[in-house]
């Protein structure tokens, strides 16, 4: 996939673990998450371009990602119009604050978009155990450079998602890509924040 | 009193009395009704909230929980319970256990009906500007997480309606889901509702659908599991339900032990099984008058009245006894009683003065056992009176009596030693009782019920688990019909709206969510413009965005058949869960000169109930008012309370009258009324020190030690005509103590919280009274005086 291109690193602001290079015999999901587990936060920009088939033109959005180990992850939506994202714990609020709008899903009620959002946290989280609940998972690659395969387990949010894949170096993540089930697709790249 | 009406036509009379209270118990109901022991309600609004614990759809709901063990193996026993009880379709109107096929159906009459259900469409709704701005916050959300919500449903409802629907439910509270069904939030006790299509006050048919959850429950978990896993219920039905069995058990259970354990004692005393037989019958005859006084006064007989008949057992037998051991060698029945006839009849008075003081409360319940107990000791003492003398055999004296007589005589002389002593404490306990800071009454209506605090904890558990909100404000308004009704809830909504943007209240429910009146309905279909202004409008509102051409069409489509389809009626949601929400909101009154429509809009985190007041105050025409249901209720148990006292203080007051009458002494009336003074003061003392929260039942149960101990006082206190008689008194005396003791002590063992107390209270109390009388009436012993007559 050609998605794996190009892309800067997720920023740790904790310590990066040396550890990774020394097992490098032992390296696979496991280890990678063990790593990916072990940032407790994170900053980075991202670019998100979105093609959907109602649209007769891409989508595109920039903006800040902000990840909190455990579970907290923070969209901050700039272009083209403000949006504030938060994902904690189990709930989803959506901001708009131009129009002084405030949403919150409960994601139990909201399976597949539970599903969607904890493919990218399991993975920030290093969870393999919430992951592998929502998703099948293959590993390709090397440490240096993965790529992680992310296959819907439930049927019906099959009909929703075909998959997703996830790149990255060592513990931090450049890609997410999305395929959805009716060809609609969704490719966001992580850049680290400078700031 | 010399003149005995002839021995035949008495006992004819008798036993023409005994059938006729046959036929008529023959033919009475019995009810276990919970609500007789709440107290009659006065308002209007109250009626209603009744109406609907009694058969509402709150009474029919049953809450299940099975808990223990691993959280994939519950929820696969949820999933097969609700699959089983579901094909029970005569007996559940619903089973909803989180899974999916529930909710497939509110869905679809959400969906399909959105254009007619969905608050926002009014005029303009649909003009190209209003399009505009819904069709870029839909570009905007498909952007978003949430887009693949709108993606689908996107070219039939760009103006997002079903969107707006489903966030006016949002925040009514949910149950957690695991493994696609209902968890408590602690992941430990899977959840189910289900929903009789039986009323909760009929327990036959609550305990078939018990019946039918307990054995779907063994098919449904896997005999591996079933050792682990526990099935738990709960709800007004299953409270019917139990509370039948356990009066049912607890009447049963205590009438046989004290039935025994007094005839024991009976024929300990008496030596004799004639008159043991003849000892019960004032009793037995009591009960029969009793039970058919209570279903003449009252058309139904609850089942507690029924245990209560226990306490009858206790007392009633004393007549016999006061006879039967007071009956001097050589004299005849009807002589004794001659002579100990004013004192019998001055006890049996302030008795009915005590529980006339029940037969006064608001609570149906109370009243019956007051309305019991006067029948029965009327009769009893009645059979004691003209029936036991026909029927003892000549020359009838019992034996017993003579060898006790004299060591309960010399016990009784040495008791006035305690009197000093029990000065003391008497003191203490009124120093101790008026010290008492904290709350010595329970302020809870809660604690009337008849429902075990164990049963309740695991409701309130299972209800929290459920996330049932706790009802506690609502907006309530009554109208001639439906849909005046829901016209009337949507104006309240309107305004409710606007307190929720102030922050007065974070959010409510109202029955016009589900159903909008057939005006609202009209008026939006008016709303949406004719197909082909609509299509110009949506072209319009497209330009310059990037949805594909064509891509509305459905919309189009949908809007088009809306502005024609046939309105909603309640029919329409027939088979949906949305169905019962309305059922449970917007309800039917029935009654003479109340028929109508109530429609109720629980509120949800209300922080100023005053300003809210205010606004439904300001509704014209309309009986719309905010209602505090806890509020409600402690203010009207705290009527209750008082009334109770209020009775009581003059049963009280009534007693002391009496005695004033019939003694014609104020200092003999101290006399017989110091001991039961103490009696009521320590009584009370050791209620407050066990540390049951003390009810309305437990003020009774005091009142009627006094009833009762006022016999004691009133024989202790009589002259006796000689040292030999007074002997016997003092043993009939002892062994009518210990027969009272046995009755109400065993209530004091039962589940029944009503039965419990006044059976606590009476049992203490009764032996308190006959002890502090033989250590305080001291004067009596010597005929110095003239007995009475």
């Amino acid at each position: 996939m050609r998605s794996l291109v190009a892309a800067l690193l997720l920023a740790a602001a904790g310590i990066c673990p040396a550890a990774a290079a020394e097992t490098a015999a032992a390296w696979g999901i496991e280890q990678l998450m063990q790593n990916l587990g072990q940032v407790k936060s994170a900053r980075g920009k991202f670019v998100e371009r979105k093609t959907l088939a109602i649209l007769n033109a891409p989508l595109d959005a920039s903006g800040t990602l902000i990840y909190t180990a455990p579970g907290r992850l923070e969209k901050h939506t700039l272009l083209p119009k403000p949006e504030i994202l938060v994902l904690a714990q189990d709930k989803l609020s959506i901001e708009y604050k131009d129009r002084n709008q405030r949403r919150t899903l409960a994601l139990q009620e909201y399976p597949v978009i539970w599903a969607f959002v904890e493919s990218i946290r399991s993975t920030l989280a290093g969870d393999l155990q919430t992951l592998r609940r929502f998703y099948g998972t293959s590993l390709e690659g090397s440490e240096e450079q993965w790529r992680l395969s992310l296959i819907p387990a439930e049927p019906k949010m099959r009909t929703v998602v075909k998959e997703i894949n996830i790149g990255g170096r060592g513990n931090r993540i450049r890609t997410i890509e999305i395929i959805e089930a009716e060809g609609d697709r969704s490719v966001m790249t992580i850049t680290e924040d400078a700031s | 009193m010399t003149a005995y009406p002839s021995s035949r036509w008495v006992i004819a009379a008798w036993l023409a009395a005994v059938l006729l209270c046959v036929a008529v118990i023959g033919r009475t109901q019995f009810s276990a009704d919970l609500s007789a022991f709440l107290p009659r309600v006065p308002t209007p609004v109250q009626e209603v909230l009744v109406q609907q614990l009694r058969d509402g759809v709150v009474s029919r709901l049953i809450l299940i929980g099975i808990e223990g063990g691993a959280p994939a193996a519950l929820a696969q026993t949820s999933t097969r319970l609700a699959a089983e009880l579901r094909k029970q379709h005569e007996i559940f109107a619903a089973i909803n256990n989180g899974e999916e096929t529930g909710l497939a159906r509110d869905r679809e009459f959400l969906w399909n009906n959105r254009y007619l259900l969905s608050p926002a469409v009014s005029a303009g709704h649909f003009s190209s500007a209003a399009l505009r701005v819904a069709l870029e916050e839909n570009l905007q959300l498909l952007g978003s997480p949430a887009g693949v919500l709108v993606r689908r449903i996107l070219p039939n409802d760009p103006s997002g309606e079903l969107m707006r629907l489903v966030e006016q439910f949002e925040g009514l509270a949910r149950p957690d889901a695991r493994d696609g069904v209902w968890f408590s939030k602690d992941g430990r006790r899977a959840l189910l509702v289900a929903q009789t299509r039986a009323a909760g006050y009929d327990i036959d048919a609550q305990e078939r659908a018990l019946a039918l959850i307990q054995g779907a429950y063994l098919n449904a978990a896997d005999a591996g599991v079933r050792a682990e896993q526990k099935l738990l219920a709960s709800g007004p039905g299953v409270f019917a339900v139990t509370t039948r069995a356990t009066i049912k058990a607890d009447a049963l259970r205590f009438s046989v032990i004290a039935t025994t354990l007094v005839a024991a004692l009976l024929l300990a005393l008496y030596r004799s099984p004639r008159a043991l037989l003849l000892g019960l019958l004032p009793v037995a005859s009591g009960a029969l008058a009793g039970v058919a006084a209570v279903s003449l006064g009252f058309g139904a007989v609850h089942g507690i009245t029924l245990g209560f008949g226990v306490t009858l057992i206790g007392e009633a037998v004393d007549y016999a006894i006061y006879l039967f051991t007071q009956i001097t060698p050589g004299t005849t029945p009807a002589e004794t009683l001659a002579r100990m006839w004013p004192t019998l009849r001055l006890g049996l008075l302030t008795s009915i003065c005590g529980f006339a003081a029940m037969l006064l409360s608001g609570f149906p319940g109370l009243a019956q056992l007051g309305l019991f107990s006067i029948a029965g000791l009327v009769t009893a003492v009645a059979v004691t009176r003209y029936v036991l003398p026909v029927l003892l055999p000549p020359g009838f004296s019992v034996h017993a009596a003579a060898g006790l007589a004299p060591r309960v005589a010399s016990i009784v002389r040495r008791a006035p030693v305690l009197r000093d002593p029990l000065l003391a404490v008497t003191v203490l306990a009124v120093l101790f009782l008026a010290a008492q800071r904290g709350p010595v009454w329970s302020d809870e209506l809660a604690s009337l019920s008849p429902i075990a605090a164990g049963d309740r904890l695991l409701d309130e558990q299972l209800r929290r688990d459920v996330g049932a909100p706790d009802v506690r404000h609502l907006v309530v308004v009554n109208a001639q019909d439906q849909e005046t009704a829901l016209a009337a809830s949507e104006k309240i909504s309107v305004i409710l709206h606007r307190s929720v943007q102030q922050g007065l209240v974070e959010g409510f429910e109202s029955p016009a969510f589900y159903l909008p009146s057939l005006a609202s309905q009209r008026a939006r279909q008016a709303a949406i413009p004719e197909p082909p202004v609509l299509r110009e409008n949506l072209l319009e509102a497209q330009r310059g965005l990037p949805f594909l051409s064509g891509l509305f069409e459905p919309f189009l489509r949908d809007a088009a058949a809306a502005r024609v389809q046939p309105l909603l009626n309640s029919a329409s949601l027939q088979g949906t869960g949305l169905a019962l929400k309305l059922d449970s909101l917007l309800v039917k009154r029935h009654g003479e000169g109340a028929a109508g429509w109530t429609a109720m809009l629980p509120l949800r985190g209300v922080t100023d109930a005053a300003a809210i007041g205010r606004e439904m105050a300001l509704l014209p025409d309309q009986q719309a008012m905010l209602v505090d249901l806890k509020h409600e209720s402690d203010a009207l148990y705290q009527t209750y309370r008082r009334e109770i006292i209020t009775y009581s203080l003059l049963g009280a007051g009534a007693i002391v009258l009496l005695l004033l009458v019939s003694l014609r002494s104020p200092r003999r009336v101290l006399d017989v009324l110091a001991p039961l003074a103490a009696a009521v003061v320590i009584t009370f003392s050791l209620l407050v020190l066990s540390g049951d929260p003390l009810s309305i039942f437990h003020l009774v149960g005091l009142l009627l030690v006094v009833a009762i101990g006022s016999n004691y006082a009133l024989f202790f206190e009589r002259q006796a005509a000689s040292a030999g008689e007074r002997e016997r008194t003092l043993v009939s005396l002892l062994f009518a103590n210990v027969t009272t003791m046995l009755g109400f002590g065993l209530l004091a063992f039962s589940k029944v919280p009503v039965l419990h107390a006044i059976g606590s209270a009476v049992g203490i109390g009764a032996i308190l009274s006959l002890a502090f009388s033989a250590i305080l009436i001291t004067r009596a012993t010597v005929p110095d005086r003239p007995a009475i007559t």
